[in-house]
């Protein structure tokens, strides 16, 4: 056996574990012939004296009794609510169906950017003129007369022009002015929703709306009802674009 | 109770699944010790231990029926729900954990002093080696800490600690050696036996 051998072996040796007779004596025989295998092995056993120290000195840890009260608690929740669908309040679960939910959250805002993102990039193609009809000043936040007044580019084609001038700090309804020379029923409009807390709107140079089709559920993101029978069916909604092409406010339109 | 406590863990999570509460409690007495230790050696904290009990016991409430016998034992189960909780809880926690105590210039304890004595000078030692033997372990990388853990002070065979970590025997072989060569550096130059400090490659004679 060399050095190498016996290095494999060391830890075995030490632990005096899953070694044959002769392997044992092969390596306790070269250990007493190299006085760094020896030390090497000594350093080992030194290092399991501790391990076993350690090991006795923790021999009494256990949980705090809270922990066992806690799941026993739980348990008994669980059992409990076995006969009913309800799904069990444990706090892991709860925790985890937050995670889920500020994911789906999340991924509903990401949604929300990426499609006005692609509005974004059409309503920036050439267009005809009747789709470049500046009409409001900022929509949101008092009027500055020294402020060079945001843009706001109406729907697509066949909209009606859109009052969204709104106080500052004011969820006003918006209404909608339909056109003469249009026969269509005037639509409700719910008030814009602010997408990013604290944005002063009014500092942009220029705003855009653009309508969208959202899933029914998104509704709640902005707090309001969802009927889940309709949660899936689409929402006719206005988006509000700045000039990098974020969206900083919605509405919803029926 | 009697019954509870000698029959299976299969058996008594069986049970526990059909809403026996003696059968959970035995289970829960049975392996929470271990449980608790394993998560406080590895992370160093006592409420981080606590949380890692409570998620690992609540995770096989609500998760015990799909545990699979023939897959491992209950325990490297356990193991394994544990290990998971711990790494995540130390992900969370990394900006909070405090580093860990380097020895002052008095603290430096030989590593012969792990050996018990007989005087009350030398359990004193003793206690300061074996916080050093506890910080070193802290100071491994996770991978290693998890495999020492494990084999040496919770005593897993490399098999059980395999299927508690869902890796090859063999990797558990090697990061134990690994982890054990990393060790008695970090001991060596802690407690300044070697002064040189060398690595682990410096152990080796190659004769």
């Amino acid at each position: 056996m060399n050095c190498q051998d016996f290095e494999k072996l060391a830890l075995a040796l030490a632990r005096n574990r899953l070694l044959d007779a002769a392997t044992r004596a092969q390596g306790l025989a070269h250990a007493g012939a190299c006085e760094r295998c020896a030390a090497r092995l000594a350093e080992e056993r030194v290092l399991l004296a501790g391990v076993r120290a350690v090991v006795v000195e923790l021999a009494g840890e256990e949980a705090p009794a809270r922990v066992a009260a806690t799941l026993l608690a739980a348990f008994r929740a669980q059992t409990a609510s076995a006969a009913s669908p309800t799904v069990l309040p444990l706090p892991s679960q709860t925790r985890r169906w937050s995670s889920w939910k500020l994911a789906a959250v999340a991924a509903g805002i990401l949604l929300l950017i990426a499609v006005t993102a692609i509005f974004w990039r059409s309503a920036s193609s050439p267009k005809p003129p009747r789709d470049e009809r500046a009409v409001l000043p900022a929509p949101f936040g008092a009027p500055d007369p020294q402020a060079t007044p945001p843009k706001l580019v109406e729907p697509p084609v066949g909209r009606d022009q859109v009052v969204a001038k709104q106080p500052e700090n004011q969820r006003k309804r918006v209404r909608r002015q339909v056109s003469r020379d249009n026969s269509d029923e005037a639509e409700v409009v719910t008030p814009f929703f602010p997408l990013r807390e604290g944005e002063d709107l009014t500092a942009l140079e220029s705003l855009r709306l653009v309508r969208v089709e959202l899933p029914g559920s998104a509704l709640s993101e902005v707090g309001l009802p969802v009927d889940p029978e309709t949660a899936n069916e689409p929402v006719k909604a206005d988006v509000v674009l700045g000039q990098d092409g974020l969206a900083r406010a919605i509405r919803f339109v029926r | 109770m009697t019954q509870s406590m000698t029959s299976s863990d299969a058996e008594l999570l069986r049970l526990m699944v059909a809403g026996d509460e003696q059968a959970f409690t035995a289970l829960y007495r049975r392996h929470q010790g271990f449980v608790y230790r394993f998560a406080l050696l590895m992370s160093g904290r006592a409420n981080i231990a606590e949380e890692v009990t409570q998620e690992v016991f609540l995770a096989l409430l609500c998760k015990g029926r799909r545990y699979d016998p023939a897959r491992g034992s209950l325990s490297a189960y356990l193991y394994g729900t544990a290990r998971n909780q711990v790494l995540r809880l130390l992900e969370r926690e990394r900006p909070y954990v405090p580093l860990v105590e380097e020895s002052d210039e008095g603290a430096a304890v030989p590593l012969a002093h792990l050996i018990a004595g007989d005087d009350p000078l030398s359990d004193c030692a003793r206690n300061e080696a074996i916080k050093l033997v506890r910080q070193a372990v802290l100071a491994l990388p996770a991978r290693y800490r998890e495999v020492i853990v494990l084999c040496d002070f919770l005593e897993l065979s490399c098999a059980e600690a395999a299927l508690a970590l869902d890796c090859p025997v063999g990797t558990v072989n090697s990061r134990l050696h690994r982890g054990h060569a990393l060790l008695l550096k970090k001991l060596r130059a802690a407690a300044r036996l070697d002064p040189a400090a060398p690595d682990a490659q410096g152990l080796r004679c190659f004769a």
